[in-house]
């Protein structure tokens, strides 16, 4: 960080936490938030960790559903879960979901909200920023089934397929790629596409309006010391919005390990299995499948998956959040 | 500390004011812009997909590209959705559940951070993760148990079950969010307020709230659109016909074999428009941002 | 259909369904009450289908209401749902206060026979008992409404009524088969000729779906042109162990490899639905799809630039069908009693006629009554079948996940994933893997 960019650091100084709590109290007590927790705590327990225990508990049974008899099962499940060629594979794809809806969208994020922000807002016109704003934030809005329908014209296998005419169009010759059932790498490649189609708005409208916060007067300033925009962007924006980025990459983080609509509306898992996703496989055998068992197992073993991820997140923030203060 | 009274945050993302505006626009900027636009382009594309497409009429559907104009408007798809589907009563069953899922969701997220954020209770990043974990756990794992307990409770094909659940998931949100925002909340302001005499509650209402009132526009904001477009549970607890959400609505379109396409597309289109006004109407609250209220 | 075929003449065989032309439905009291109107008023009885309100089933069904308010006095509350909203949530949805009092249900092993196993709906012994419905359904579609304690079909206890019946045949572009003078293909050797002709021709003969149930389907007939009824009773009623080696799959899976080879089948049918294929058919871009009865009223007025006429797949004695979706009585039935005479009201003349003459395959119909040729001729169609007991149920119901199995293995042998021996070993061990826990 330049040392001509005091502001900054007064910033974040102001982000020191305090042990104490931090209404000073006659009696000192921190005892009374506890009540504030009644309703939440309520709430949690019966919505979540009811059915969490309930799961969890499931996951040691072999049950057909309805009124059929449980039959406990020991770990049955779970040792089965490991040699489970669909989970596995099934888990490899989770790599590529966090590619496409957590990494790629934050840092096209950045860029973007950068641009409109910095290149659009202020050198051109404010509402011409907003607008875009607006139109890369429209997939968030619309139901994913809608975003099906729209994706299944695009990514038509034969010459009827819009991506494939556009193509046709540029290279001259005919394309024909059977973009959801030719392979599993044109197939997850359009199922990372749509992931990417969805999520790039959150992140943007976050990072703009975190963009919002920073003070014209450093970027004047750091005009002038004839930094150029990446420098600017280095040195000013991204320090600026990191908790932003935090946000945006937890929240994201955890929606990518248990998505599973993408999937479910454009390929139904296939060619062949190759696009399942564990939230998709546990969904499938939940619904369709033999042994509800077996589904709680699947659905634990993501739980425990997305927990960790979360711990994680939350001790680096915390760690981060220390350092600066 | 004298800003905190007023917004936060500035109101638009691009002051207006911006004084460089004098200076020539170089042409990397014209190029940085044009791409910008482009990327929107590619952005909307698939919706102007869905224009073209739901003034076909089923023959014309079934004969052109996606990409054809239609040989004439035709109003068969919108006529059937409206005359078939209840879209009215999907509407305001839609916007009754977001509305009060993203009331009481701010609601119990406030509570939840205040006690973490000001309070400083003991333990707080682990009660963090345990109401993140609303957020955590996947969905189909709540399927079961829940459909259960809410048909003991006779709380099937009512509206409630989706408020109560939700509610719950997306406070899970809020709460990480606001106590991270509440921690770093002015100390001085605090004090001030317990000189005077304040209680807690009275602290949490009159002081806190009023200012971080802007981060919790945008978290309303968040909440209603997530759960406007929530699909799977809802699937599970709404049951009759009248007490459908409109993508559920949308789903009833979808046949056991063939699908009556035109009608989807032209139901599509109808259900996103009120989804569309309620963006424009708050897109700039969202301009403020989720850290807004942090101290300037 | 422009077509108006020689079955027109009116012997119309649906008697191979109507065994017995017995009066039946309103006039005969039930037991346990008097059949005056009016008995039941005040009360409301909850109705959950899935069909579209103008198909056959939508169009009869609601006749059966009005006839079952007037008969009863009692008021129906009409749900309809979509069929995958359905089956996602049945298992549940049967068993809580929010169960109707009576539903359709996809039948077969997985489904209904999923259900019945786990109790979310209830035994009709009693019913078919009073009502006699065991008398009107024909062998082969009363496979399907009988369910043993483990969900397998074709014996143990009554759980379902099945409305009509549903099989599956070659839709062909008349006009294109004219265009390049072909015959309608009665053998496998002229079928093949054809497609040459086709692809001769820059014409992609056979289009289908590998994503969704139509290739499936194709594959299942082939397997059944080289199967006996035993192979059948093996594959879908566990009976012996299926030989995933045999003659019947190895055909089934080499045929197709071969197909897709020869470009008889484009290899773009992995990434296609049911609809794709369905909407190529009817804007003629193939001249053939193999397809079920469900598409017949939708080719019917969506094809308006050609002729088109449907004919058995050569060759084969068994084909893929069985009687359609069925009535079900949920446990959480709050009038059981009253569904069923609403279940008996559906099976009656009137409504059966109905069904059939808007397009339909009914199963207890008065074969005299049925007027429309386009109808009769689907119906003479759907008896040649029955005549040679052809029926053999559809390829996914042995396990509950098959449906899922048997398209990835289908797209992965028109991608290359799989040649046709290793589809065939693919396919086993999805089978096994379940069949193994239930034989």
């Amino acid at each position: 960080m330049s040392s001509s960019l005091p502001l900054v650091r007064e910033q974040r100084r102001k982000r020191r936490p305090a042990e104490a709590a931090r209404i000073p109290e006659r009696s000192g007590s921190k005892l009374g938030y506890w009540l504030y927790f009644i309703p939440g705590a309520i709430a949690v327990g019966i919505v979540i960790f009811y059915p969490l225990v309930r799961n969890l508990r499931l996951s040691f049974f072999h049950w057909k559903g309805g009124r059929a008899e449980e039959h406990f099962a020991g770990l049955d499940n779970w040792i089965a879960l490991f040699s489970d060629h669909e989970f596995l594979q099934s888990f490899r794809n989770i790599f590529l979901v966090v590619i496409a809806m957590v990494i790629i969208p934050t840092l096209l994020g950045l860029i973007i909200s950068a641009l409109l922000f910095d290149v659009v807002g202020r050198r051109f016109s404010g509402k011409l920023s907003s607008f875009l704003r607006a139109t890369y934030y429209l997939p968030q809005i619309l139901p994913i089934a809608v975003a099906g329908v729209m994706f299944s014209w695009i990514l038509k296998p034969n010459s009827d397929g819009v991506l494939n005419q556009f193509l046709s169009a540029i290279t001259g010759s005919t394309v024909e790629i059977n973009w959801l059932g030719g392979s599993y790498g044109t197939a997850m490649g359009s199922v990372m596409v749509l992931m990417i189609w969805i999520q790039i708005g959150y992140p943007i409208v976050i990072f703009m309006a975190a963009l919002g916060r920073v003070e014209p007067q450093l970027y004047e300033a750091a005009e002038l010391d004839g930094a150029n925009w990446f420098q600017r962007f280095r040195a000013i924006t991204l320090p600026m919005i990191r908790p932003e980025v935090f946000v945006v990459a937890l929240t994201t983080t955890i929606a990518a390990l248990k998505v599973f609509a993408p999937v479910f509306i454009l390929t139904g898992g296939g060619p062949t299995k190759s696009t399942y996703v564990p939230s998709f496989y546990a969904y499938n055998e939940f619904i369709k499948g033999p042994d509800k068992g077996y589904a709680a197992t699947i659905a634990s073993a993501i739980t425990i998956v997305v927990f960790v991820v979360a711990v994680i997140f939350i001790q680096v923030q915390t760690r981060a959040e220390r350092k600066d203060a | 500390m004298t800003t905190l009274t007023t917004d936060a945050a500035p109101q638009s993302a691009a002051p207006a004011k911006g004084s460089n505006k004098s200076r020539p626009r170089t042409p990397a900027e014209w190029i940085l812009m044009i791409l910008a636009c482009l990327g929107a382009l590619i952005v909307v594309f698939p919706m102007v997909l869905l224009l073209i497409n739901a003034f076909k009429s089923p023959a014309d559907y079934a004969n052109s590209s996606p990409l054809d104009l239609p040989k004439a408007l035709d109003f068969t798809g919108i006529k059937t959705f409206w005359e078939t589907q209840n879209f009215p009563r999907a509407l305001w069953n839609s916007i009754f559940i977001s509305t009060m899922v993203a009331v009481l969701g701010v609601i119990l997220s406030v509570l939840n951070s205040f006690a973490i954020g000001i309070g400083r209770v003991r333990g707080r990043t682990w009660i963090v993760l345990a109401f993140l974990m609303a957020n955590l756990i996947p969905q189909e794992m709540l399927f079961d148990p829940l459909f259960k307990l809410y048909d003991k409770l006779g709380l099937l094909s009512n509206p409630w079950s989706v408020i109560i659940t939700f509610t719950v998931i997306q406070a899970a949100f809020g709460t990480y969010l606001l106590s991270s925002l509440l921690g770093t909340f002015p100390k001085e302001i605090l004090e001030a307020a317990a000189v005077d005499g304040a209680s807690r509650g009275k602290i949490l209402r009159s002081v806190i709230v009023p200012i971080i009132r802007p981060t919790l526009s945008v978290l309303m904001v968040f909440f209603f659109i997530w759960t406007w477009n929530e699909f799977l549970l809802p699937l599970a607890f709404l049951n009759t016909s009248d007490s459908l959400t409109v993508p559920l609505l949308l789903e009833q379109l979808n046949g056991e074999r063939q699908t009556d396409t035109t009608t989807l597309i032209a139901g599509t289109l109808i259900s996103i428009i009120p989804t569309m006004i309620f963006f424009l109407i708050f897109q700039r609250t969202l301009t403020r941002g989720i850290t807004a209220g942090a101290v300037k | 259909m422009k077509r108006r075929t020689a079955a027109a003449a009116g012997i119309l065989a649906v008697g191979a369904l109507a065994l017995t032309a017995c009066s039946s439905g309103g006039d005969e009291p039930a037991a346990s009450g008097s059949s005056g109107s009016g008995d039941y008023a005040g009360q409301t009885l909850t109705v959950m289908h899935y069909e579209g309100e103008d198909s056959a089933m939508g169009i009869a069904w609601n006749k059966a209401i009005d006839i079952f308010e007037q008969e009863t006095g009692a008021t129906v509350n009409l749900q309809t749902t979509a069929f995958e909203d359905l089956n996602s949530s049945a298992e549940q949805l049967f068993d809580s206060s929010d169960a109707p009092d009576v539903s359709e249900y996809n039948k077969g092993n997985g489904t209904a026979g999923q259900l019945a196993s786990i109790g979310v709906i209830q035994n009709l012994d009693k019913y078919y008992d009073e009502y006699g419905w065991g008398d009107k359904l024909a062998s082969g579609i009363d496979t399907i409404a009988k369910y043993d304690e483990n969900g397998v079909m074709g014996s143990g206890d009554w759980y379902g009524v099945p409305n009509y019946g549903e099989f599956v045949f070659l839709y062909y572009n008349k006009d294109m088969f004219d265009q390049y003078g072909l015959t309608v293909p009665t053998t496998m050797d002229e079928l093949e000729s054809d497609m040459q002709t086709f692809v001769d021709n820059g014409i992609t003969p056979l289009t289908t779906s590998a994503q969704e149930y139509p290739m499936g389907q194709l594959w299942y007939q082939l397997a059944l042109s080289q199967a006996d009824r035993q192979w059948v009773n093996d594959y879908q009623l566990y009976q012996n162990p299926v030989d995933w080696t045999g003659k019947e799959v190895t055909y089934a899976s080499s045929t197709l490899q071969d197909w897709i080879s020869k470009g008889y089948i484009s290899k773009d049918v992995s990434g296609m639905t049911a609809e794709d294929a369905g909407l190529q058919f009817i804007n003629g871009e193939s001249p053939m799809f193999y397809s079920g009865s469900w598409w017949y009223g939708r080719m019917l007025s969506d094809i308006t630039d050609f002729n088109f006429g449907i004919t058995n797949w050569p060759e084969t004695t068994l084909t893929p069908g069985s009687g359609g979706n069925i009535w079900v009585i949920p446990a959480q039935s709050k009038n059981p009693d009253l569904a069923a005479k609403f279940i008996d009201i559906t099976m009656s003349p009137e409504v059966q006629n109905l069904l059939g003459d808007s397009g339909g395959l009914p199963v207890a119909a008065d074969a005299s009554q049925i007027t429309d040729p386009d109808a009769q001729t689907l119906i003479s169609l759907f008896n040649e079948v029955n005549d040679k007991d052809g029926l053999s149920f559809y390829p996914d119901w042995p396990t509950p996940d098959f449906y899922g199995d048997l398209n990835s293995v289908m797209q992965g042998l028109v991608n290359g994933t799989y040649d046709a021996t290793s589809a065939n070993a693919q396919l086993g061990t999805y089978y096994e893997d379940y069949v193994s826990t239930v034989q």
